[in-house]
């Protein structure tokens, strides 16, 4: 058995341990008695925020319950937000304004209680950052980099998401036979550790108001090994230990459903888990994964399919770290997640849903302290329910989305550019969807004032029941195939994804999932918009080419050397991640990925 | 009835967003269209060289991430370069692929681009009624491509043009070696490990593959063991995929015949693969296989199971693949002790052959490639395979592993 049938056994334990105490609180009269008071004493500790108009708002907004079972069924079941099993938020406080006084009680301030520090100083109190996130990646590094200049100019702190384009996401470099055409489409090309450079230029890498998030898996430890030595080119070697980032290494959903894998699986899982074992320890402020639920939803899969093999993912990798002897509590608290969330209604609660299992099969199963247990997680809106067809509509879609997507908790979001489905997305296009974002959360009042609007309804309980009784079925059924690993051996993941993707589109065309615009309500001028498409130039192309050329030219020698220092290091039983750090400072992508699947063999595909 | 029409479908280099084929080429099934699946990440050269071997109408890319135009008209390009101009290019990509592309890609040599909106169905019934008749060229310049078009009317008529009509020289020069088991044996990856050794240890040497997937008279079919064989997509190897268009067994009516044409080809190696086949099944009935092999996986259920598996009782070579699962040592001495009853001299050899420069993939390369001994049991085999060389001057190709080869084999050990 893998752990995920125990992680099954503890959900269902916790949820019977919450009907005994609401039971015990109803019949046992001094524990019904604590309940009340603890009840009490939080309602009176949370702080009274003022919306413009002068109306007084809780921060919190708690169910209205004066009876110890239902009391005891609401702390323990869902949790205070920032409490076990965090059903309701990872952390105490999200997206709010800062308060101008705390008219009342300490509740999400417990540093100060009074919130006179700012007072104090006569300064404003600083506004949390943005949850915002901009993902670019574009055509040449130093194209990319202005890309980022641009997006962050009025961000007070600096979160650059990147993407990379189809070569150096296949770990294949700029001058290979057959691949000209595709440098810079989609994404930045990225071929040696110079790139990298160029790519972050004139951003302070390792300063607590920045972070780096780079979109990539197959290649993932050696861009990451590329970002490191970049870094320590620009700020010396004492700056490891301070980058912020997230790079997102996760090999499974790639398996199953994104197909970007260039090494074997269980090769790869390797190289990712020396990386895991190497950042841990020498990088404490770096995710050096991203459990990625996003490209399984896109490839097709349901909602609850989405957040059950995301789980079981993330769970899979847990257990492969303990095996290794690494401690929980070094590894779980960097973990973090990212799903998609598009316009099933499943999408109302599948985020709370996750944190609450992801809760209870980290502290139950794997031992984790409370750090190791929260659910922190970036979200994007769904880019597979945009559609060419009337593509304005596009920016409501991504506004409902963004909204579930808030009203789930999540940590940080990006919220897709109405172009999406033509092309690498356009500026103009990227500031509507930016400002999309800062006018729910900044101009509107619905999530700045009480931190859980619009949470815990009868409607979103009713989902959240029926989507976590979906989600442990589908872990019985990965678990009956023999775990993670076992299901992806026998494309279990595929093949179900596959077939909801097929019933998705049969939906469309059979009218039982109406798309506005193109199924419904279409407009007699189906025209395609006349959109700036953002197309690499061949100049630039070539560029890329002599660039990476003049590389390896001047590093022939020592690369062959590093290579051979590589091979060496992986047929051994040691950490492949040191070498690759070497590797790096004189080989190209393309020449290290090429040298590790001699080694290793090539990724065979599934279908 | 008419033939299924037969098609290509991939996704260009970089590019795994294979959602959308996947879809599309269910409904091509459904249409009753036979579609030879390629997978994601493909070079142009692959593409091309697989519309050719398979002798397909046309070929269907699904594109998503950038790239494009270079890219369709690149295939387009290559076909015509090989004389196969005739095998039409169509595709799609969603939103990312705009009108003003499509015109661009249409003056290029694309036949059609389907956009975002177009529903699966109709995206069906063009394929079938524009590519469902089309005429073929005669093209003597390309070697593969004139063996390929004579592979489809040799298909086409279920086999029974008989081998006359073709130019099939008297001798024999091809070893055939036929792999059959249950589906999810691994049959169809152990092959490509095995291909992956043909390749590296005969610099000269060409092989066939002819590989099976079931299907029902009349009906589509998903030919989809290109998209694993990562190995097999080289020049040197001429692979060809076939439904079995209703017949049971494992093989399709025209395999014999099929075999017969490649046979006498100049490849070295023919590979025949059946589909997943059941416990009563004995595909090789031809007198066209000089070594059969029989993959296992060693989940066969309870060891009566054992006894009613025919295919034990006469294939050559009994692999169990998949030995890294907990069964695989019960299974092992099981199927040892079955064969040792049989007293006939089969071999039996462990594989794992998902696992990089794996041993005993090694080791079978080795026993297929050894000159094969005329068995000294009786009735082992209606004929005893005798290596002969195309060309007397060659040096025997069946030498054991080279060094380097064994070297590997060394290194993997001490991976375990």
């Amino acid at each position: 058995m893998s752990k995920l049938g125990a992680v099954v056994e503890a959900v269902e334990k916790h949820e019977k341990f919450v009907r005994d105490e609401v039971q015990r609180a109803r019949t046992d009269e001094a524990f019904g008695r604590e309940m009340l008071e603890r009840w009490e004493k939080i309602k009176s500790e949370i702080p009274i925020s003022r919306a413009p108009t002068g109306l007084p708002l809780p921060r919190l907004a708690l169910p209205e319950i004066d009876e110890p079972g239902e009391i005891a069924r609401y702390l323990l079941g869902d949790g205070l937000p920032g409490e076990f099993p965090y059903l309701n938020g990872a952390y105490r406080e999200m997206y709010l304004e800062p308060l101008p006084e705390i008219e009342t009680g300490s509740y999400g301030n417990a540093k100060s209680p009074n919130g006179s520090k700012g007072k104090k100083n006569g300064a404003k109190p600083q506004p949390p950052e943005e949850p915002t996130r901009l993902f670019s990646g574009l055509m040449l590094a130093e194209d990319t980099n202005k890309r980022f200049h641009f997006l962050s100019a009025h961000q007070r702190s600096k979160r650059l998401s990147t993407a990379f384009d189809g070569p150096t996401l296949y770990g294949i470099d700029s001058d290979a036979d057959g691949v000209f055409g595709k440098i810079g489409e989609g994404g930045v090309a990225v071929d040696t550790v110079e790139d990298m450079v160029r790519l972050y230029d004139g951003f302070e890498l390792g300063a607590p108001h920045f972070s780096a998030s780079m979109t990539i898996s197959g290649p993932a430890p050696i861009i990451m090994a590329m970002y490191i030595a970049a870094a320590k080119r620009r700020f010396g070697p004492k700056v490891v230990p301070n980058l912020r980032g997230t790079i997102q290494a996760d090999i499974f959903k790639e398996v199953q459903a994104q197909n970007e894998t260039i090494f074997p699986i269980e090769a790869s899982l390797r190289f990712l888990l020396d990386m895991i074992e190497w950042t841990a320890e020498k990088m404490p402020r770096w995710y050096p994964v991203s459990i990625s639920g996003y490209h399984i939803g896109e490839a097709g899969s349901t909602p609850v399919q989405q957040a059950a093999y995301t789980l079981s993912n993330g769970f899979a990798y847990v257990e492969m770290l303990s095996a290794r002897g690494v401690p929980v509590d070094q590894f779980a608290p960097r973990l973090s997640f990212f799903l998609d969330c598009g316009l099933d209604v499943e999408y109302i609660a599948l985020a709370r849903v996750s944190r609450k299992i992801w809760a209870i099969g980290m502290r139950d199963v794997f031992g984790a302290s409370p750090r190791g247990q929260m659910f922190k997680l970036h979200t994007q809106t769904s880019g597979r329910s945009l559609i060419a067809a009337e593509f304005k509509n596009n920016l409501t879609r991504t506004a409902t989305e963004l909204m579930l997507a808030y009203m789930n908790g999540t940590n940080s979001c990006h919220s897709n550019s109405a172009d999406e489905p033509f092309t690498t997305p356009s500026e103009e296009w990227i500031r509507l969807a930016a400002h999309g974002q800062a006018i729910l959360l900044e101009e509107s009042g619905i999530f700045k004032h009480t931190m859980n609007m619009l949470s815990g309804s009868p409607g979103m309980k009713a989902v959240e029941r029926a989507v976590e009784k979906a989600i442990l079925d589908e872990f019985r059924e990965i678990e009956s195939l023999g775990g993670v690993m076992g299901a992806v051996e026998n494309r279990y993941q595929r093949s179900q994804i596959q077939n909801a993707a097929h019933r998705y589109e049969e939906q469309i065309y059979n009218g039982t999932r109406p798309i506005i615009g193109l199924t419904r309500y279409r407009s007699p001028e189906d025209e395609m918009p006349e959109i700036e498409l953002a197309r690499t130039p061949r100049a630039k192309q070539e560029l890329q080419v002599r660039r990476l050329k003049a590389f390896k030219k001047k590093n022939a020698a020592k690369a062959a050397q590093a290579l051979d220092q590589l091979s060496e290091v992986v047929e051994s039983c040691e950490n492949t991640f040191p070498a690759l750090l070497e590797a790096v400072e004189v080989c190209s992508l393309g020449q290290i990925s090429d040298r590790l699947q001699e080694v290793v063999g090539r990724f065979r595909p599934m279908v | 009835m008419a033939s299924p029409v037969r098609i290509l479908t991939a996704v260009p280099i970089c590019d795994g967003h294979d959602s959308a084929i996947n879809t599309i080429n269910l409904e091509f099934i459904r249409h009753g269209i036979e579609v030879v699946y390629l997978g994601f990440h493909r070079y142009v050269g692959d593409i091309v060289r697989a519309a050719i071997q398979e002798d397909v109408a046309a070929v269907g890319i699904s594109s998503y991430n950038g790239g494009h135009i270079d890219f369709f008209a690149e295939v387009v390009r290559q076909l015509r370069r090989a004389g196969a101009e005739d095998i039409a290019v169509f595709g799609g990509g969603g939103g990312t692929i705009t009108p003003d592309d499509a015109k661009i890609m249409k003056r290029k040599g694309v036949d059609q681009i389907f956009f975002a909106g177009t529903s699966l169905g109709e995206i069906a019934q063009y394929v079938k009624k524009r590519y469902g008749n089309r005429r073929k060229k005669k093209n003597r310049r390309n070697a593969d491509l004139v063996l390929a078009r004579e592979l489809t009317q040799i298909e086409d008529a279920r086999g029974k043009i008989r081998n006359s009509k073709f130019t099939i020289r008297k001798s024999r020069e091809a070893c055939v070696i036929g792999f059959t088991g249950p589906g999810g044996a691994g049959k169809t990856t152990l092959i490509d490990e095995l291909v992956l050794r043909f390749l590296r240890n005969q610099p000269g040497a060409r092989l066939a593959i002819l590989s099976h997937d079931p299907s029902v008279v009349g009906e589509g079919a998903l030919l989809g063991d290109r998209a694993t064989m990562i190995n097999s997509q080289d020049d040197r190897v001429f692979m060809r995929s076939m439904a079995t268009r209703g017949q049971a067994g494992g093989l399709s009516p025209a395999t014999e015949s099929c075999l017969a044409r490649l046979t006498s080809a100049g490849f070295d190696y023919v590979l025949l693969e059946t589909v997943g086949t059941g416990q009563e099944a004995l595909p090789f009935r031809g007198r066209l296989i000089d070594q059969t092999v029989l993959v296992m996986n060693p989940d066969y259920g309870a060891r009566l199971q054992l006894q009613k598996i025919v295919m034990l009782d006469v294939a050559d070579i009994v692999v169990v693949n998949k030995t890294d699962l907990d069964r695989a040592k019960v299974a092992l001495s099981e199927i040892e002790y079955r064969l040792t009853q049989n007293k006939r001299g089969q071999q039996l050899v462990a594989t794992v052959a998902k696992r990089h420069r794996d041993a005993g993939v090694d080791k079978l390369y080795e026993m297929l490639t050894e000159p094969v001994i005329p068995s000294a049991v009786e009735g082992s085999r209606g004929k005893s395979f005798k290596v002969t060389s195309r060309d007397a001057s060659n040096p025997p190709r069946f030498a054991r592993n080279d060094g380097k080869g064994k070297g590997q084999a060394k290194k993997q050990t001490k991976d375990n």
